[in-house]
C-alpha cells in the first residue's frame, strides 16, 4: 500500500469517531492507548442509542414486538460475531461481560471439574493477569501446578522452552495471542497443535489480535478462545468466550440465574442449551448489539485492510521511536513491512520515568500508557519497573506518530537538561523487591 | 506543550532532588522499615526510620525504591522534613500533607520546602504519586516495632 493510500484509508475512518476531534490542553488530541481502550465509531453509538430509543425490552421472555426485536438483534450480533472468527456454530459464541469474565468462566467450570492435583497449566510470562489470576486461583482450589514459557532472546514466546514444558501432565495450555506490552504475535496454531498431541485444552487471549487482525478459531483449532468488546470498538461490559460446541456443552454452568435454565423446580433444574446456560440473568443486551455493529464496521472495511495499514504505521513508529535517544523498545522489532509485531511500542527511556513522560506527553494532547499494563510478572522478568506504551489503531496516522514522537523527544530534553548527570545504576537496580 | 504548568509541577526542587536525593539509603540502626507500593503504577518505597531510644522522636529518614520523578522527590523532601520531629508531629505531618494534596492547607514557614509539592494538587493523577512516601510513613510509625510484613498498598 502506498502512502498516498495510507492517508485515504485513516482520512476515510477518522470522521467516524467523534471523540477524536477535540482538543486537550490546546493541542489536537492524539489517542495512541488503543491497546487499553479502543474508540467508538458513530455507527456503534447509534446502535446504542437506536437500541434504546426504539427496541428496548428483555429477551428471550416476551411475546411482544419489542421483545421480539431486541432478541432478533441481540441474537443477530451474536451470528455476526461467529463469523467474525469463523465459529462453526453460532451456539459456540457465550457472550460475556469481558475477557476476565470468559477465561474465569472456563477456569471455574471446565477447570474445578477437570484438573486436579498434579495436573499441569502452561501459561506464559507475558500473560496479561486476566489470564493469569483465574488460573492460579484455580490451582490454589484444584492443586494443579503452573509452568510459564519464557521469552526467546528477541523477546518473543519460547516454543522451544514450551515444548520442554509440555507433557502428559498437561491439561490446559493458556496463551495470549498478542502480547499487549512486548506486541509480539504468537504462533498460536502450532502452540495448539503441539497441545493437542498432548491431550491438553488450548485457551487463546485474543483481546490484542481480533481488533487488528482476521482471527480463525478453526484454523487455530484451539478449543476456547477469549475477546473484550470494548478493545474493538464496541462499549465496555461485553466481551465473548468461543469455545467447541462438543467441550461447551459438556462444561457445568457457570453462573446461575435466570435465561440460563429449561426446565426449574425447587429442588433442582435443567439448564437450557448452548449458548444460554452460560449467560445467566438479563445480559447486556444494548452492548451485545453494538458489538455486532462494530464487527460489522471492521469487517466493511476489512481486517486485512486494518491490518496491513497498522503494519505500516508499525515500520513508520517503529522506525521513528527508534531515533530517540537511550530509549529501551521491547518486544520483537518489526521487519521491513512491518510485519512481525502488532502496532504497539512499550518503551523506557534513561532520562524520564513513564508516569512523568505520560504526564508531560498529555500536555501535548498525546494519550499514551504509563505503568505495568496488567503485565507484571512480565515488566519484572523484563527488569522494568515499568514502561510507558503507545498503542496504535487503524485511525491513527503518520502524523500523530510524528507529533507523538517530537513531544517525546521535548519531554526528554524538558526534564533530561536536569537528569542527564544522575546516576541510573541506582535507579535500576532495587533491593528486596517486594514483589519478587 | 504547556511549559508553565509542567514549570509549576516540576519545579526546581522537585528535578533537583529527583536528580540528587539527599536521603536515599538505609538508616543505622534501622527502628522501623516499611515498604510501600502503588499497584496501578508500580512505584515502591522502602522506608527506615531511626527513632530515639524511647521511640519517640524520629532521628534519621532514609528511602529507597523505584518511581517518577514526584514520588522519589516527595520521599527526598519528606526525609529531610522529618529529623528531629516527634512521632505525634510527624502524623500531624502526614495529615497535613495529605489535606495539601486535597487543595485544603499549606505547610507552616519552617516546613516550607514541603510546599513546592503543592503543583502536584493540580494534576490528580499524580496526587498518588506525592503521597506514596507519606503513606508508608504513617504505616511505619504505627508499627510498634521493624517488622518485615507485607507493604502497604497506596490505594
Amino acid at each position: 500500500m502506498t502512502l498516498a493510500q495510507e492517508r485515504t484509508l485513516a482520512a476515510k475512518v477518522r470522521a467516524d469517531f467523534p471523540i477524536l476531534h477535540q482538543q486537550i490542553h490546546g493541542k489536537p488530541l492524539v489517542y495512541l492507548d488503543n491497546a487499553a481502550t479502543s474508540q467508538k465509531p458513530l455507527v456503534v453509538l447509534d446502535a446504542l442509542q437506536n437500541y434504546y430509543q426504539q427496541d428496548n425490552a428483555n429477551v428471550h421472555r416476551g411475546v411482544h414486538t419489542l421483545s421480539s426485536r431486541a432478541t432478533d438483534a441481540y441474537e443477530g450480533a451474536r451470528d455476526k460475531v461467529a463469523a467474525f472468527v469463523n465459529a462453526a456454530s453460532r451456539q459456540e459464541i457465550v457472550y460475556t461481560r469481558n475477557a476476565s469474565e470468559a477465561i474465569n468462566l472456563v477456569a471455574y467450570s471446565w477447570g474445578t471439574s477437570n484438573l486436579q492435583a498434579g495436573d499441569e497449566i502452561i501459561l506464559s510470562v507475558m500473560e496479561h493477569h486476566s489470564n493469569l489470576i483465574p488460573w492460579q486461583l484455580l490451582a490454589q482450589r484444584t492443586g494443579a501446578v503452573l509452568k510459564f514459557v519464557e521469552l526467546t532472546e528477541t523477546e518473543e514466546f519460547d516454543l522451544e522452552h514450551f515444548k520442554s514444558l509440555i507433557s502428559d501432565r498437561t491439561k490446559l495450555v493458556a496463551i495470549v495471542h498478542v502480547s499487549n506490552t512486548l506486541g509480539c504475535i504468537n504462533p498460536v496454531q502450532e502452540i495448539t497443535a503441539i497441545a493437542h498431541q498432548h491431550g491438553a485444552k488450548v485457551l487463546i487471549d485474543a483481546c490484542q489480535s481480533v481488533p487488528h487482525m482476521a482471527v480463525d478459531v478453526q484454523a487455530i483449532d484451539c478449543d476456547w478462545l477469549v475477546a473484550s468488546g470494548h478493545k474493538m470498538c464496541a462499549p465496555t461490559g461485553i466481551g465473548f468466550l468461543y469455545g467447541k460446541l462438543d467441550l461447551l456443552r459438556s462444561m457445568p454452568p457457570f453462573l446461575g440465574g435466570g435465561e440460563m435454565i429449561a426446565d426449574v423446580f425447587l429442588d433442582h433444574s435443567t439448564y437450557a442449551d448452548l449458548p444460554h446456560k452460560f449467560e445467566a440473568g438479563t445480559p447486556a443486551i444494548a452492548e451485545a448489539i453494538a458489538l455486532g455493529a462494530a464487527v460489522d464496521y471492521l469487517s466493511a472495511i476489512g481486517m486485512e485492510t486494518i491490518h496491513t495499514y497498522e503494519a505500516e504505521l508499525t515500520a513508520y513508529l517503529w522506525q521513528q521511536l527508534q531515533q530517540v535517544p537511550q530509549i529501551r523498545l521491547y518486544g520483537p522489532k518489526p521487519d521491513a513491512n512491518g510485519e512481525g509485531r502488532a502496532a504497539l511500542a512499550a518503551f523506557t527511556t534513561a532520562a524520564v520515568h513513564p508516569h512523568d513522560l505520560s504526564t508531560i506527553l498529555d500536555q501535548a494532547g498525546v494519550a499514551i500508557r504509563a505503568g505495568h499494563h496488567c503485565t507484571q510478572p512480565l515488566h519484572r522478568f523484563l527488569g522494568a519497573q515499568s514502561t510507558a506504551r503507545a498503542s496504535l489503531h487503524f485511525y491513527n496516522t503518520r502524523e500523530e506518530i510524528d507529533t507523538f514522537v517530537a513531544a517525546l523527544k521535548e519531554a526528554i530534553d524538558f526534564l533530561g537538561i536536569f537528569l542527564d548527570k544522575r546516576n541510573w545504576a541506582t535507579h535500576s537496580s532495587m533491593p528486596n523487591n517486594p514483589c519478587a | 506543550m504547556s511549559l508553565d504548568n509542567l514549570r509549576n509541577l516540576y519545579q526546581q526542587v522537585i528535578l533537583e532532588r529527583y536528580k540528587s536525593p539527599r536521603h536515599r539509603g538505609k538508616t543505622d540502626p534501622v527502628d522501623r522499615y516499611q515498604k510501600g507500593h502503588n499497584p496501578s503504577c508500580g512505584d515502591t518505597i522502602e522506608l527506615t526510620l531511626h527513632l530515639d531510644e524511647a521511640a519517640e522522636r524520629i532521628q534519621d529518614v532514609k528511602f529507597d525504591g523505584e518511581g517518577c520523578a514526584i514520588s522519589l522527590a516527595s520521599a527526598d523532601l519528606m526525609a529531610e522534613a522529618l529529623r528531629g520531629r516527634t512521632v505525634a508531629e510527624a502524623l500531624e505531618m502526614v495529615q497535613r500533607f495529605q489535606s495539601m494534596m486535597r487543595g485544603e492547607a499549606e505547610f507552616p514557614q519552617e516546613f516550607r520546602k514541603l510546599n513546592v509539592m503543592q503543583g502536584v494538587a493540580q494534576f490528580p493523577v499524580r496526587i498518588k504519586c506525592a503521597n506514596l512516601s507519606w503513606h508508608t510513613l504513617k504505616a511505619a510509625l504505627e508499627a510498634q516495632e521493624a517488622q518485615l510484613a507485607a507493604f502497604v498498598s497506596n490505594e
